[in-house]
């Protein structure tokens, strides 16, 4: 799993690529621990691979994490596989969900 | 040009307790699935990319509509939450709506279009901003107009938003009364007024009032009528001597024999009066009278037959059993699994023991292409607890409220007219067979249908 950051307006942007799963999930969580627990994030899914339920979890508790900080996670750009984990599993009510980076970061 | 389809959970999900197991995007108006409507009318204003976006669950619809091969257009889907505003949705939906002209579709609305107008020129001409509205949603466009050319004249668009059965159900007459020209209706018409689907069968006894829509593969018994303002869906069976008028007929439904559906909306067993809205769930499973059968001589002659038959089967599978059934046993390829099943009388149960075998290898196919997984059961038969060809028999779940009897027609059995007719073993469909043919079933067409269901096994 390679991470790049980026920042556009007051968003920190995460770029994943390759596999979220168990195993590249600390990786994930290291980088967000990182951060101020008020720094609003849009993260970038074009090039996430392979998504499990572990990849899930992970960002359902950054994006919990974020809102009692009052702060915000965003997704933008998701690919079909990963849209298909969210459809399965009705995770999409959680997130907001973009299909363009700005845009996240704008809004 | 692209189209935007914005529509809320909130403002379709009174349709879910309506029709369930449909979801609401897919409810047919006229036999056609609602968003077929929107993707027709997006089609026809020159669109060549859709975006459904809704804050409920899309899977049936993205089932449904795939990419959108199937019209020739690109369409994807989309989420968002239920309190977004437009202006939110379009920011999440940026990258798509960010090029070239867009028209959004907004609500939970039906488009009254004429698919012979150019709406392709219509759009393409039209200045940004709302075009239409109602106090449910509207059409707007975005983007720089792409000619200089000013369309003159009334717009010959109206939109109805639907929030309540009563709408749906006039929308739905009104289409039939006046509109069929100006969409597309699945089925084929080959005089005005008239859409007929796939395998329908009507016989000369039966008599069809137009204006009249009906769906595939429709069964119409003999002196059935079809009054005029009827809409049938399809998987229908309308039995003998019934009346259908001014009513809609919902997918897999059965209405049984001598009834009079007037005015109503039918879906499986629930009828809906859409004027009051009021709607009531038969107690069986679809819309069907009587079949409680007396211990006439007719029925022990049934039996009678039946038990011959399972004689005459177990004698023919006698050997083959005693051959195959050691060898699949060690194989492992023999399962057996013992469950309680409720019998045909109201409430009563009884223990069956279901055998299953692994067809991987030639033995087990061979051995289930002769059914010798139904070998034991043919005892059964032979002391009436089973009849030969019936109903599957029903497990007993605690979870399913209605327990089946023979009031209903159930009758459990060795092989099921499911099989015999070859068609899917669950769901809806196989119950519908199922009853219609513990209505029409004689004995003599139980050992034809036997025969079938036995045919059917080998392929």
């Amino acid at each position: 799993m390679n991470i790049s950051e980026k920042n556009i307006n007051s968003y920190k942007i995460i770029s994943l690529q390759g596999i979220l799963n168990a195993s590249s999930v600390p990786v994930l969580k290291t980088c967000i621990a990182g951060l101020p627990n008020t720094q609003s994030i849009v993260v970038d899914m074009e090039n996430v691979e392979f998504l499990d339920s572990s990849g899930l979890g992970a960002l359902v508790g950054i994006a919990r994490e974020k809102k009692t900080s009052n702060a915000i996670l965003k997704l933008a750009r998701m690919n079909e596989r990963v849209k298909k984990v969210f459809e399965i599993t009705q995770a999409y009510s959680l997130f907001d969900i973009y299909d363009d980076v700005s845009a996240a970061a704008e809004a | 040009m692209k189209t935007l389809i914005v529509i809320r959970e909130q403002e379709y999900d009174w349709l879910f307790d309506m029709f369930p197991g449909v979801h609401p995007l897919l409810v047919p108006i006229c036999n056609k699935p609602y968003i077929e409507f929107l993707i027709d009318f997006s089609i026809f204003t020159g669109s060549d990319a859709i975006r459904i976006v809704s804050n409920g669950l899309l899977g049936d619809v993205e089932r449904y509509c795939s990419t959108g091969s199937r019209w020739g257009v690109d369409i994807s889907y989309g989420s968002m939450q239920p309190a977004d505003s437009l202006h939110t949705v379009i920011e999440k939906n940026r990258r798509f709506c960010q090029e070239g002209r867009v028209m959004i579709i907004n609500g939970f609305l039906f488009i009254h279009y004429d698919k012979k107008s150019d709406y392709a020129a219509l759009f393409a001409s039209l200045p940004s901003g709302e075009l239409l509205s109602c106090n449910h949603g509207s059409i707007e466009v975005t983007g720089t107009p792409a000619t200089e050319i000013t369309v003159n004249g009334t717009r010959p668009l109206s939109l109805t938003a639907l929030d309540s059965v009563s709408t749906y159900y006039h929308l739905s007459t009104d289409i039939l009364n006046n509109g069929l020209t100006y969409y597309v209706i699945p089925g084929y018409s080959s005089e005005p007024d008239c859409y007929i689907g796939r395998n329908v069968i009507i016989p000369k006894s039966a008599e069809i009032k137009k204006p009249v829509i009906i769906g595939n593969n429709v069964q119409i018994m003999a002196n059935a009528v079809i009054d005029s303002n009827s809409v049938i869906g399809s998987n229908i069976i309308i039995d003998r001597n019934s009346i259908i008028s001014g009513s809609i007929v919902m997918d897999n439904t059965y209405i049984g024999e001598h009834l009079e559906v007037k005015n109503k909306i039918a879906a499986g067993n629930l009828l809906v009066d859409p004027e009051s809205g009021t709607s009531f769930v038969m107690e069986d499973p679809h819309l069907l009278t009587s079949m409680e059968q007396t211990k006439s001589a007719g029925t022990l002659f049934r039996r009678l037959v039946h038990s011959v038959t399972a004689l005459l089967l177990i004698i023919l599978l006698c050997l083959p059993y005693i051959l195959m059934r050691p060898i699949l046993g060690i194989q492992g390829k023999w399962k057996r699994k013992k469950e309680q099943y409720y019998t045909g009388q109201q409430g009563k149960t009884f223990m069956l023991t279901m055998t299953t075998i692994d067809c991987s290898a030639p033995i087990g196919a061979l051995a289930k292409a002769i059914s010798l997984d139904r070998f034991a059961l043919l005892f059964r038969v032979l002391i009436g607890k089973l009849a030969l060809i019936g109903h599957q028999p029903v497990p007993v779940n605690p979870a399913i409220k209605i327990i089946p009897s023979s009031k209903a027609g159930y009758r459990p059995a060795v092989f099921s007219y499911a099989e015999a007719e070859d068609w899917p073993e669950i769901g809806i469909d196989t119950e519908i067979v199922e009853h219609y043919y513990a209505v029409h079933g004689t004995p003599l067409k139980d050992i034809a249908m036997a025969q079938k269901a036995l045919f059917n096994r080998t392929h």
